[in-house]
């Protein structure tokens, strides 16, 4: 990086802050980075506009942390403004990796969300029909908000990604190793999943795995899970088996089963066609009806087998209106 | 990948797939693809001339893929991977696009069943640049051999191993060899001892140094594959060779009390000869059977036979014998198919009768005489000369037996509707024999099971191929002979044990087996260790190795089923020949 400070930027698309918080979970950290790097747009915790942004020469910032999905055109437009102006683009976290949180939205239409967002709430006041417009007039004045687009995106669908770093959020940790490499300039191919690891979470689970066969699906609260066994085995469904590992495995350390935040291993196209045929493949009846019985036990299924990669998935979105 | 130079060869198949599929457009079709060098169409791909068109145009055309869009690969892949292989191309480059079971013979609509044809081809074309040349394994033959069933052709089967000088084990469930041929007296149409033709075989098996005959024995599992079978027979009373039997544990040896201790036995084949029962009378209620004493089945009156005392329930000499053919044969109601031994057998009862009770009155109530066979339409005519009354009856058409008054002077009467005269007929009788049919075994299923074949609808065995691969099954190294693959008499069964033990012999001459080079495999570095896969394998293919938190898959076990491949969480798990990239690319193509 010839003794220049390195240039970056970090921004927060459709996402919930957490990632950013993630950075700040660095602790004493993020004061080597500060000297190291001057931050120039991080709009939660540094003062910084757009239009500085878009005063820079192009691939003038030396890297971008990009979180959050595309939702709508404000998020592309910055996600292109950013992908100009950094040699390097991360997508940081689940959202800008697979669609995350948000992209679970692309199970009902635009329409369906607006509807239910806006018209046909409980807390909405009867006769109130106001809904986001990208263009409106106010005392003679024009308004602009973003358009509201039809489905959620990953980043990668709108620009040229160099890294991916997954996690919801992304372990601190892992953040912190992510920028030493980055800082230090031997970087790893372009288009990997940087911060995770290459197998499944059950290698990094302590808990002890036996052969698995499934009776019955149980929530957490429902049982006193044994501390030490696999928790699918329990007959919690967990997407540990179907996740990245790299995270540490703290979730099911915890008695929580994986969410399946960092995303599938290498080389599968649909982590939650993954899950579903994996878990369904262990459920131990031959009689269709128990079948039809144990599967009740796992209600929104799809909600939860793609409650981060609804996006990256085969499926992607709804397109029933 | 650079671009592919991929044949396509369609074929027509004389008329089957021509006649619905318009093969030109799908040439045409196909000569748009990328990386299609040349596609063409033929009347019979799988002839020797289509075959050498392919052969030559690897050669000349340079090609390194061959799509042939044919019958099912169950029919010709081998043939196709045989002919590539000749032209020096791995076997593997080889992809078949079924349009003759998927398209001609299932589609009436000749424009539509085209337009699948043409995507069928179009995945297959896909598919095809995504194949790995892969090699088939070479795996040891354990030249020992298990034979189920001591019946004439496990017993025959057994002694055409053995005499060559190879081991076998014969496990028969019943205390006695034989089978079904030693409840028999004289054989159709020779009218020959089935005793004689038994008593050798079985004394040679006996005391035959290949042989090791386990009697009152039943096979509780068989894992492995061909070329290297373990079997687990359980054995009564320990026979000497298990552990109980040191302890001098033998326990009640009367019927199924006996104590059996397990045999584990390597084997590279297995023959099944399990053989058949004979159908249960007292199901069609019409003919009496249980009620009416004197109503009995062909194996009852061959132990009358057999103890020379052909008289009904009351010690008397019958006059009038009734044999009624097809008693749950070429029935709508219980089995469909011909038992094909019955109408000889009735035919020999006719004989037999009349020369032990000379002057009883023989009536044969058929449907048709079925008297195909060697000697057999002779032995038929020569019936006919002996004053034996046939009377035709119609299928599902049932003669009524009934108890005779006081009267009568004779014991039943029996009501026939017969064809030929088209008129009611009523017929006495003292005693009535029903040729009682074949059908397959109560515990067919559970053979079947424990051996990795299939049965049909009516519960036989399959063969590989019903005209050209008789004695094998879709299970490499399991051959099926004699009547528990289907109804068949003592040439027939002869002929099919010598056949099973000829293949295997074959098998054992050429010292190894080559193994299907599809298997999944596990990537080490891949795998968490979730053990997901572990219990699905149904061939028990998968370990775990604790240690290391790794799954394994033993390749030689695999019979590339793919569920694992499915179920890993991981993607580790990777079925040769099964990418999923060569199937997301058949699929791009199919939807193209």
């Amino acid at each position: 990086m010839g003794g220049r400070k390195l240039q970056i930027a970090l921004y927060w698309g459709a996402g919930c802050g957490g990632c950013d918080v993630a950075v700040l979970d660095t602790n004493e950290f993020i004061l080597d980075v500060a000297a190291l790097a001057d931050i120039r747009l991080w709009p939660i915790a540094v003062d910084g506009k757009y239009r500085d942004v878009e005063e820079m020469a192009d691939g003038e910032l030396d890297l971008t942390l990009f979180n959050g999905a595309v939702r709508n055109s404000e998020n592309e437009h910055i996600a292109r403004l950013l992908r100009r102006k950094s040699r390097l683009l991360v997508a940081f976290g689940s959202c800008a990796h697979m669609g995350g949180i948000p992209g679970l939205a692309n199970l009902a239409t635009k329409e369906e969300i607006y509807d239910r967002a806006y018209l046909h709430n409980p807390s909405i006041e009867p006769g109130n029909t106001t809904v986001p417009l990208a263009q409106t007039s106010v005392n003679g004045y024009s308004l602009e908000l973003p358009r509201f687009y039809q489905r959620v995106f990953k980043l990668d669908d709108v620009v040229d990604v160099d890294y991916y770093l997954p996690g919801c959020p992304p372990a601190a940790d892992q953040v912190r190793a992510v920028l030493e490499v980055i800082v230090s300039g031997v970087l790893p191919p372009k288009g990997s999943v940087v911060g995770a690891g290459d197998r499944g979470l059950c290698d990094e689970c302590t808990r002890t795995k036996a052969e698995k066969k499934i009776k019955e699906f149980r929530r957490p609260w429902q049982i006193m899970a044994d501390p030490e066994a696999c928790l699918l085995e329990q007959g919690i469904l967990c997407a540990g088996p179907a996740t990245r590992s790299g995270c540490g495995a703290r979730c099911p350390t915890s008695s929580i089963p994986c969410r399946g935040c960092y995303g599938p291993m290498p080389g599968v196209v649909d982590q939650g066609a993954k899950l579903l045929s994996a878990v369904t493949s262990v459920i131990d009846s031959k009689d269709p009806d128990e079948i039809d019985a144990i599967l009740a036990g796992l209600p929104d299924f799809t909600g939860y087998a793609y409650r981060f990669s609804l996006p990256a998935s085969l499926l992607q979105r709804s397109v029933r209106s | 990948m650079d671009q592919p130079r991929i044949g396509v060869y369609v074929c027509a198949c004389g008329t089957n797939i021509a006649k619905v599929v318009d093969c030109d457009a799908v040439v045409r079709a196909a000569e748009g693809l990328p990386g299609v060098a040349v596609a063409t169409t033929y009347k019979y791909m799988c002839s020797t001339p289509g075959q050498e068109m392919i052969v030559a145009d690897i050669e000349e055309k340079k090609l390194d893929r061959v799509v042939v869009a044919s019958c099912s690969p169950r029919m010709h892949e081998l043939t196709f991977r045989k002919a590539v292989k000749k032209a020096s191309m791995n076997q593997y480059y080889l992809q078949m696009a079924n349009i003759r079971e998927h398209c001609s013979w299932v589609h009436g609509d000749g424009v539509e069943a085209t337009q699948k044809a043409i995507g069928l081809v179009r995945a297959a074309v896909k598919r095809v640049a995504f194949h790995e040349p892969l090699e088939s394994r070479m795996v040891a033959m354990c030249p020992n051999t298990l034979v189920l069933g001591g019946g004439i052709a496990g017993l025959t089967a057994a002694l055409e191993l053995a005499d060559a000088g190879y081991q076998v084990y014969l496990v028969e469930k019943a205390d006695h060899l034989g089978g079904n041929l030693a409840r028999v007296d004289l054989t159709a149409p020779h009218l020959d001892s089935a005793r004689d033709l038994l008593r050798e075989r079985i004394h040679r098996v006996m005391g035959h140094p290949h042989v090791e005959p386990f009697l009152g024995a039943e096979v509780q599992s068989l894992e492995g594959y061909v070329g290297n079978f373990t079997a687990t027979v359980a054995v009564p009373g320990g026979n000497g060779a298990g552990p109980a039997a040191a302890e001098g544990d033998d326990g009640p040896t009367d019927g199924g009390g006996a104590t059996r201790s397990p045999r584990t036995l390597e084997v590279g084949s297995v023959i099944v000869a399990t053989g058949y029962r004979e159908f249960d009378a007292s199901r069609i209620t019409h003919f009496g059977y249980g009620k009416l004493p004197n109503v009995i089945t062909s194996f009852e009156f061959e132990r009358m036979v057999r103890e020379g005392r052909i008289e009904t329930v009351e010690g008397r000499q019958p006059q009038y014998v009734a044999i009624l053919h097809c008693v749950g044969s070429r029935s709508q109601e219980f089995h469909a198919y011909c038992s094909r031994v019955c109408c000889m057998t009735a035919l020999k009862y006719a004989h037999e009768l009349k020369s032990a009770v000379p002057g009883c009155y023989v009536s044969d109530v058929y449907i048709d005489m079925h008297a195909f066979g060697k000697g057999c339409e002779d032995f038929y005519r020569r019936s006919s000369e002996v004053k034996t009354l046939f009377l035709m009856y119609g299928k599902n058409d049932y003669p009524v037996i009934r108890k005779a008054e006081p009267g009568d002077d004779c014991g039943m009467l029996i009501e026939v509707s017969e064809q030929l005269s088209g008129e009611l007929i009523e017929i006495p009788a003292d005693l009535v024999i029903l040729m009682v049919g074949m059908e397959a075994r109560e515990d067919s299923a559970e053979v079947a099971r424990l051996v990795g074949i299939s049965q049909d609808k009516d519960g036989w065995f399959i063969e590989s191929h019903p005209k050209l691969d008789p004695v094998a099954t879709t299970t490499e190294g399991v051959f099926i002979a004699g009547t528990c693959a289907a109804p068949k008499d003592i040439p027939d069964s002869v002929a099919q044990a010598r056949a099973a033990a000829a293949r295997i012999l074959g098998k054992i001459a050429r010292g190894s087996i080559e193994v299907d080079a599809v298997f999944a495999e596990i990537d080490e570095e891949a795998c968490s260790g979730c053990r997901i896969c572990n219990e699905l394998c149904p061939y028990s293919a998968i370990e775990y190795k604790a240690d290391e938190k790794r799954s394994r898959v033993i390749s030689a076990l695999c019979k590339a089923c793919g569920a694992c491949v499915a179920a890993c969480p991981s993607g580790a798990i990777r079925a040769r020949h099964f990418t999923d990239e060569q199937i997301f690319a058949e699929i791009v193509g199919v939807l193209a």
